[in-house]
């Protein structure tokens, strides 16, 4: 049997699982008491646990295709095992080319090597711990700081509002600003008429759903206007595909 | 009564010491199992490139994040990683929906539940995907597959979602980060979103700070 993908690995993985799934659940049910304890309302916690449900969707079908994509070279069990936990993206497949590179092979071909197996789970590995190291430091004590600044005055309370409005701009420039003249490494998403495209799509969608919530006192749709837009952005990206002219879909600047 | 956020924080190392341990445990008990260990040598050299770039956006992101995720949020998104693409958005979309603003007490329930249902959602998807739906997959996310293009565009389309209310409330503010940041993508055009965001976060609340001192917002 593959030792990739034996019995034990995939023991591994759901220690893994039920770990991040254990962590959830504690910080999920903590928090729900204390939300009763200040009186939120329960219809905003429940829309809050459905539009998230929705929201997460999509993205996470991207993260099983890149464990797909792992699998392929390292079985199926580690990139899930690592995808799970702190996982990115990038960084999982950046640092496992590096690492099968530098052994001078390559993550297209299956690694049949149980040492060169090891190196790559390390290199994922510890590559990707640096923020927990960090955490217990300076979370506290950052967090502590913006809390005071920001609550000092009504005065200081507006400029809050206004900066933490600004900060929050600030996040989804930078996605707007890759959708505009970013690239990245291998080539699938630079900047084009389908990054531009896509964008507009949903940001159309989000306003046109909202003033539609608001003018026909749609509350119960509210909290899902966001999630589907984004399947509307989504979907936009399908259609495009299939019916637009290649050089229109394919045409990119950067 | 202990104030919510310090014991969120005791809570949150606790299970950041434990997830370290368990991470670490991974790969320790893989090599235990199979009886070999990593070249050293070889790991060391990956290590130095993959160090150097990664622990330094590390601290870029724990600056970034943290004011913006909350306490528990914080925790568990680092501990589940994926922040960027599925966590902040969560987090974000959900304070933004309850009408509430980070580093509340409020802000920072709605955030945690989101986040944590968020993780849920993640890991039950990836495990039910890897453990029944493998050899479908390649049909549904492959090259030639019609449903490709849309996951390939899904970052546009999430936050243009979750950008657009935000825009049409503040369209005073966009223009600084949005026009720092492709200026800084022209020279340097494959930059980690992590480290573009901090440029265009400081942007945008320079530039916030500044229109309020001149009274334009």
């Amino acid at each position: 049997m593959d030792f990739k993908e034996s019995g034990f690995m995939y023991a591994v993985a759901l220690v893994a699982v039920a770990f991040v799934l254990a962590q959830s659940i504690f910080f999920i049910v903590k928090s729900w008491k204390h939300a009763k304890e200040i009186g939120i309302e329960k219809s905003k916690l429940k829309n809050t646990v459905m539009s998230s449900i929705l929201f997460s969707i999509a993205p996470a079908i991207s993260i099983l295709a890149t464990v797909i994509v792992l699998a392929g070279a390292l079985g199926i069990v580690l990139p899930w095992t690592r995808l799970t936990v702190i996982g990115n993206l990038a960084y999982e497949t950046t640092a496992a080319q590096s690492a099968v590179e530098a052994m001078g092979g390559s993550l297209s071909v299956e690694i049949t090597d149980e040492q060169q197996f090891t190196t790559v789970a390390w290199a994922m590995t510890i590559g990707s711990i640096a923020p927990l190291i960090l955490l217990p430091f300076v979370c506290k004590k950052l967090q502590k700081k913006i809390g005071s600044a920001v609550n000092k005055s009504e005065n200081a309370k507006k400029l809050g509002d206004i900066i933490s409005a600004a900060a929050f701009i600030g996040i989804i420039s930078a996605f707007i600003a890759r959708a505009i003249a970013g690239t990245t490494e291998d080539g699938t998403g630079n900047a084009g008429f389908m990054s531009i495209a896509v964008l507009i799509v949903s940001i159309v969608a989000m306003l046109i759903l909202e003033t539609l919530c608001k003018k026909f006192k749609l509350s119960k749709l509210e909290p899902f206007a966001m999630p589907l837009s984004m399947f509307i952005g989504m979907g936009s990206a399908i259609l495009f595909e299939s019916f637009l002219p290649d050089y229109i879909v394919n045409f990119v600047w950067r | 009564m202990k104030d919510y956020f310090d014991r969120v924080h005791r809570w949150g190392v606790l299970w950041d010491i434990g997830a370290l341990l368990m991470l670490l445990g991974i790969p320790t008990s893989i090599c235990l199992y199979l009886g070999v260990w990593p070249e050293l040598e070889v790991l060391g050299s990956v290590l130095v490139r993959l160090m150097v770039l990664y622990w330094i956006t590390a601290v870029i992101e724990v600056f970034t994040y943290v004011p913006m995720l909350g306490a528990g949020g914080t925790y568990l998104s680092f501990v589940t990683g994926n922040i960027t693409n599925l966590k902040l958005p969560a987090g974000l979309a959900a304070m933004e929906n309850a009408g509430v603003r980070a580093n509340t007490e409020e802000g920072e329930v709605i955030s945690t539940i989101a986040i944590g249902v968020s993780s849920i959602t993640t890991t039950v998807i990836i495990a039910v995907g890897v453990l029944a739906f493998s050899p479908l997959l390649p049909y549904i996310t492959d090259e030639e597959s019609v449903f490709q293009p849309a996951f390939q565009w899904v970052l546009p389309a999430l936050f243009g979602a979750l950008g657009a209310s935000y825009f049409a409330k503040h369209w005073k503010l966009v223009f600084a980060p949005v026009i720092v940041g492709v200026i800084v993508l022209i020279f340097s055009p494959t930059m980690g979103v992590g480290t573009l965001m901090f440029i265009t976060i400081i942007a945008s609340c320079g530039a916030a700070l500044l229109m309020y001192k001149m009274k334009l917002i």
